[in-house]
């Protein structure tokens, strides 16, 4: 069974038509980037999985893990095992990583039907994740982004991701405003991530960051529509020859 | 002796307000100042609705209805006590009920070994002669109606002196406690505190009211004189039901050294306002004054506050911060006074308020009067609803809609409730805003 498969799906922001029919099928173990040109709807494919209010979807289904996904609440979608990592992780002063990352795994957690953490045993679980991406137990203690560098919230992102243990990754540009050395550790902590159950959706402009993350299969977003789909070797060619190319092609 | 003596009033719209005064214990000092204030009341009378200072509180609900002074205690539920005694905590606890001490129900332990406790009523003597100057002295600041019928009508109250150098240790708790009555009632807590030079005192006043179909009206006041180097933090919960008003009148007068803080807590009654008056009367006296309101339903809050800057080489940081949701009105009114000797002054006054409905409605004003030149003053004011964009964060991690919203507006009362010094009433308001958000917020989803 596919992971997730989003079929025909369209979607409006203030009547704005955005997604212009998306088919989409990711099976377990798959890594997928999403690219394509500024304003093409890579963004917007993610914040509608993800269940972002403010957008509309007029037309279409996305069943992950066999449940329809489109009428749940952000909340919900997350509890079923899917993850968005920002591109603009927000700041909240005021609360803390620590009591907010236990919520989040307590509330995953009960939803599943598992038992709740203790303090002890969350700790535990965080000190082995904050291992793995390099970070500062000081950090737990800081409220959530308030104040932090372009790359350690996109650290925090993937940090978070690991610790929530999602079925489904997707991360959003994630490796805007990355320095070489902050992409490498973010990458690291993706990879470190993938296995046979787990699906990945990379949404980014570039290709840099498929050097370090490599995908499974490339598509190309333009005005809404996936136009063209291939395997890694498409993201060196739109590299080396930009979208322009495609647009001419389609 | 009559408990209710009418005086003549002139205005026939406060004919039925006319001042209550006070019992008579047989104290001559202390019945000469009730009359003294129902005289004052007589002149000055309640707030017009054109008094520009009250312009945004609706005090019809209040002079439409006969209220009538508690006349002696009622039952206190053990239970009901329970719910909001603090003496478990850790507290000295000083309990009133309508309006009158109560020995049986308070925790006084060791309190009186370190502070004087007197009851304006005991004074006599000597006593009072030290005594009366705590009364009416600092509250000649905010010369209002409610003032003066609180100065004319209380039954009880009480002095509490620091003496110099004394560190009280523990934070006192007086508890305000208003009893079912099958009428309208009137109690008006008086509370005089005085820290003598380098005393150190933690205060926290709780108002709260037994749920009663009956109105009540709570008109307090409180004077209190802050020693040279002394350090005193005064914390006011209002948390009265949904059938009280509730007016609080509280002047400070702060010394060379002295370091005041307070806190303005609002969860309960529907109709509150409070003035607080702080005077930074000699050099280098500093004062941290907070307010963190928590409103739904058809509350209404108004907090004014005035930062009194006499003299020079004074700080001041104010900042109030209100949470509404329903039908709620907030109030906040900020005055800061720089005298023309109140050279370096430095002030900072901050109000913010988070609005959960597009009902609640928050007007916010500051006020600065400044006559004198090299003085630093900010002020800044904001309202606005709460983040979706930190909303959809945190529920995108599987975190609920109630769980998130209790998370962010907690966050935003955090940086007041941090500002608390104590340690033990730290937690324990940190808890009471934890409670009264997440009965807010659940409210909220059920409606």
């Amino acid at each position: 069974m596919a992971l997730l498969e989003v079929k025909n799906l369209h979607a409006t922001v203030q009547g704005r038509e955005i997604l212009k029919g998306i088919d989409l099928t990711i099976n377990p173990g798959e890594v997928h980037a999403i690219m394509g040109p500024n304003g093409s709807g890579k963004s917007t494919l993610a914040s509608v999985l993800a269940g972002r209010e403010n957008y509309e979807v007029t037309n279409g289904s996305a069943i992950f893990n066999g449940k329809e996904i489109l009428h749940m609440s952000p909340d919900e979608r997350a509890c079923e095992g899917l993850f968005l990592a920002f591109q603009y992780p927000v700041e909240i002063p005021g609360v803390s990583t620590s009591y907010f990352l236990k919520a989040a795994v307590n509330a995953i957690r009960k939803y599943r039907g598992e038992p709740e953490l203790d303090a002890m045993d969350f700790l535990k679980l965080i000190k082995e994740k904050m291992k793995l991406l390099e970070m500062d137990q000081s950090f737990m203690n800081r409220s959530i982004n308030e104040g932090f560098s372009g790359g350690e919230k996109k650290r925090n992102e993937i940090f978070q991701m690991t610790v929530l243990d999602p079925k489904l990754c997707i991360l959003d540009e994630t490796d805007s405003g990355l320095d070489i050395d902050a992409l490498k550790i973010v990458s690291q902590g993706v990879n470190a991530l993938r296995n046979s159950t787990r699906g990945i959706l990379l949404v980014t402009h570039y290709q840099r960051l498929l050097n370090y993350i490599v995908p499974d299969f490339v598509h190309v977003l333009r005005d809404g529509k996936i136009i063209k789909s291939g395997d890694k070797s498409l993201a060196l060619e739109l590299e080396a020859r930009g979208y322009g190319w495609l647009e001419n092609a389609a | 002796m009559t408990q209710m003596a009418q005086v003549n009033n002139q205005r026939s719209d406060q004919a039925r307000n006319s001042p209550v005064i006070g019992p008579d214990y047989g104290s001559r000092w202390l019945a000469d100042f009730h009359q003294a204030a129902a005289a004052a009341f007589d002149r000055i009378g309640y707030p017009d609705a054109d008094d520009e200072q009250w312009r945004f509180i609706n005090l019809s609900p209040i002079r439409k209805t006969t209220f009538h002074p508690a006349v002696e205690p009622g039952h206190v539920p053990p239970q009901e006590l329970a719910k909001l005694s603090l003496a478990d905590r850790g507290f000295y606890e000083l309990v009133f009920v309508d309006g009158m001490f109560s020995p049986a129900h308070s925790h006084t332990g060791d309190l009186a070994d370190k502070i004087e406790l007197c009851r304006f009523k005991d004074a006599a003597g000597k006593d009072a002669q030290r005594i009366s100057p705590y009364l009416g002295q600092e509250l000649s600041a905010l010369s209002n109606g409610f003032a003066a019928l609180n100065s004319a009508g209380f039954a009880d109250g009480l002095f509490l002196n620091v003496p110099a150098g004394v560190a009280v240790g523990r934070p006192i708790h007086i508890l305000w406690l208003t009893t079912r009555h099958s009428r309208p009632v009137v109690v008006f807590p008086r509370l005089s505190v005085n820290a003598c030079d380098h005393a150190q005192a933690t205060v926290l006043q709780t108002f709260a009211s037994l749920d009663s179909d009956q109105p009540v009206l709570t008109n307090a006041a409180v004077e209190v004189v802050s020693g040279r180097e002394s350090q005193l933090e005064l914390i006011t919960v209002e948390r009265e039901a949904s059938h009280a008003f509730h007016v609080t009148n509280q002047a400070v007068r702060v010394h060379t050294g002295a370091r005041l803080q307070t806190l303005t807590f609002n969860s309960g009654a529907l109709l509150v306002r409070n003035n607080l008056h702080v005077q930074l009367a000699e050099p280098f006296a500093q004062a941290t004054i907070n307010g963190l309101t928590i409103s739904s339903g058809h509350q209404h809050v108004d907090n004014h506050t005035t930062l009194d800057h006499a003299r020079e080489n004074c700080p001041s940081h104010e900042l109030y911060k209100s949470l509404l949701a329903g039908n709620a009105g907030g109030v906040f009114r900020g005055k800061i006074l720089v005298r023309p000797d109140a050279q370096k002054t430095d002030s900072k006054q901050t109000s913010k308020t988070m609005l959960l409905s597009d009902d609640a409605v928050m007007n916010s004003q500051p006020q600065l009067e400044i006559y004198a030149n090299d003085v630093k003053c900010t002020h800044g004011s904001t309202t606005g609803p709460i983040d979706d964009e930190q909303l959809f964060y945190l529920r995108s991690r599987g975190v609920s809609a109630v769980k998130a919203r209790s998370l962010l507006t907690y966050a935003f009362a955090g940086d007041v409730l941090n500002r608390v010094l104590n340690p033990v009433t730290r937690e324990f308001l940190s808890e009471l805003t934890s409670d009264c958000l997440h009965r807010m917020h659940i409210d909220a989803v059920g409606s």
